[in-house]
């Protein structure tokens, strides 16, 4: 695991060994923020920049992290990112900022951040552990833009807000509610499941 | 190595200043941005309560502000909810009123401005400046569409305003924001009752 491929990692945590579908983490946003796609992107790339500078500090100070200690710093580190992060996009990106208020707080709860960072950033070296954090945040993004184009389509019509609704379909209000984002994220973990179980199957 | 105690304690004391430190310096420095764009969003919010702000770019905000926009007295108040009360002046004539309002929503604090005209017969408008609503559902009362309805409203004492028709027009709730879009309408009309039509004068 020491030399993974830089391929390998990013097809790990965009596909096989997604962070949402197999880990089942970060659910809780991604029930939340998936009605629409915008939300989805802005939030999936928080959450890669602030995973992958996370993993990359973390790994970086790897050697001198009292073990007992290591979740309080990983915490520290993270909420640093988080803060920094608010603290950018109300400065260069007021209309964002405004946009996601409630949800930059949220990156901080992402059980992701800490997951790369326990299972992955404390065991390697600085420049995979960054690769595995940003590619793990960008596999939460393409599960949320999945997710939100199915609930934005069927929800109000829409896509990033562009109306494609031409044949003026009744829209349906469950996918906007967070339950449509309960049956499609388990949809999706239903298949994903079933393929490694699949695979595994046929490898022995 | 097996560590001890005290390096554990120093470890987490210097992690904490350097991290403290640097975030410290990071918002010492991004602070005239972000003050510059608070006080352009809050003159913007002030300029769209009032229907004034249709069409205009970031930059001119602050100018036109400055030519329309003064402290204003209504109905005795000149200030609420701890804001001060703006009005809308033109060639000496006042126009309008936004009037600050605040109220809880489904998640936190409401806060805003409602626009009324200068004889409290009309709404001129309705904006947020601050929402903590679920984004995607309450977090849609910052959409145009949903606080347009709120211009040119008819207003009239010991008549609370509600969802539904209005004369001529509908005013439409957000689907699936029950809470937000009732927590919208009771910040408006306590607005109504405690500050445009109270006739208590302070």
């Amino acid at each position: 695991m020491a030399n993974e491929k830089t391929s390998a990692i990013i097809k790990r945590n965009l596909f096989t060994e997604n962070q949402v579908l197999r880990a089942i983490l970060g659910i809780c946003s991604s029930l939340a923020v998936t009605n629409t796609m915008r939300n989805s992107l802005v939030m999936g790339l928080g959450v890669a920049f602030v995973t992958g500078l996370s993993s990359l500090t973390l790994s970086a100070m790897r050697n001198i992290i009292p073990h007992r200690v290591r979740m309080l710093v990983q915490t520290l580190v993270i909420a640093a990112y988080v803060i920094f992060v608010d603290l950018f996009l109300q400065a260069f990106l007021p209309d964002i900022s405004k946009h996601l208020g409630p949800y930059v707080g949220l990156i901080i709860t992402n059980c992701i951040i800490m997951g790369r960072a326990e299972a992955y950033a404390q065991q390697n070296p600085p420049l995979p552990a960054a690769l595995d954090g940003l590619f793990a945040g960008l596999g939460y993004t393409l599960v949320l833009l999945g997710v939100a184009f199915i609930r934005e389509v069927l929800g109000f019509g829409t896509i990033f807000g562009m109306n494609i609704n031409f044949i003026g379909f009744e829209t349906w209000t469950i996918m906007i509610m967070p339950p449509a984002a309960f049956f499609i994220i388990g949809a999706m973990i239903w298949v994903m499941s079933a393929r490694a179980a699949n695979k595994a199957a046929k490898a022995k | 190595m097996k560590r001890g105690h005290v390096y554990t304690f120093l470890f987490m004391v210097v992690i904490t200043a350097v991290l403290v430190f640097a975030l410290a310096a990071a918002y010492e420095g991004f602070k005239p941005s972000i003050q510059r764009n608070k006080q352009l969003q809050e003159q913007r919010a002030v300029l769209s309560a009032l229907g004034l702000d249709e069409g205009l770019k970031d930059n001119q905000i602050a100018a036109v502000y400055e030519e329309k926009i003064k402290p204003g007295k209504l109905n005795g108040f000149e200030e609420a909810y701890g804001m001060p009360i703006l009005a809308h002046i033109e060639n000496g004539e006042t126009l309008a009123y936004a009037v600050p309002i605040e109220g809880s929503g489904l998640w936190g604090a409401l806060r805003g401005y409602l626009g009324v005209n200068a004889d409290r017969t009309q709404t001129t408008g309705l904006v947020f400046t601050y929402q903590n609503e679920t984004p995607g559902l309450g977090g849609r009362i910052d959409e145009d569409w949903f606080k347009n309805q709120f211009r040119g409203l008819p207003i009239t004492p010991n008549t609370l305003m509600a969802y539904g028709s209005v004369e001529d027009k509908d005013i439409d709730a957000i689907t699936g924001a029950t809470q937000t879009s009732s927590a919208v309408m009771r910040t408006i009309n306590k607005s109504l009752t405690e500050i445009v039509f109270s006739e208590e004068v302070k």
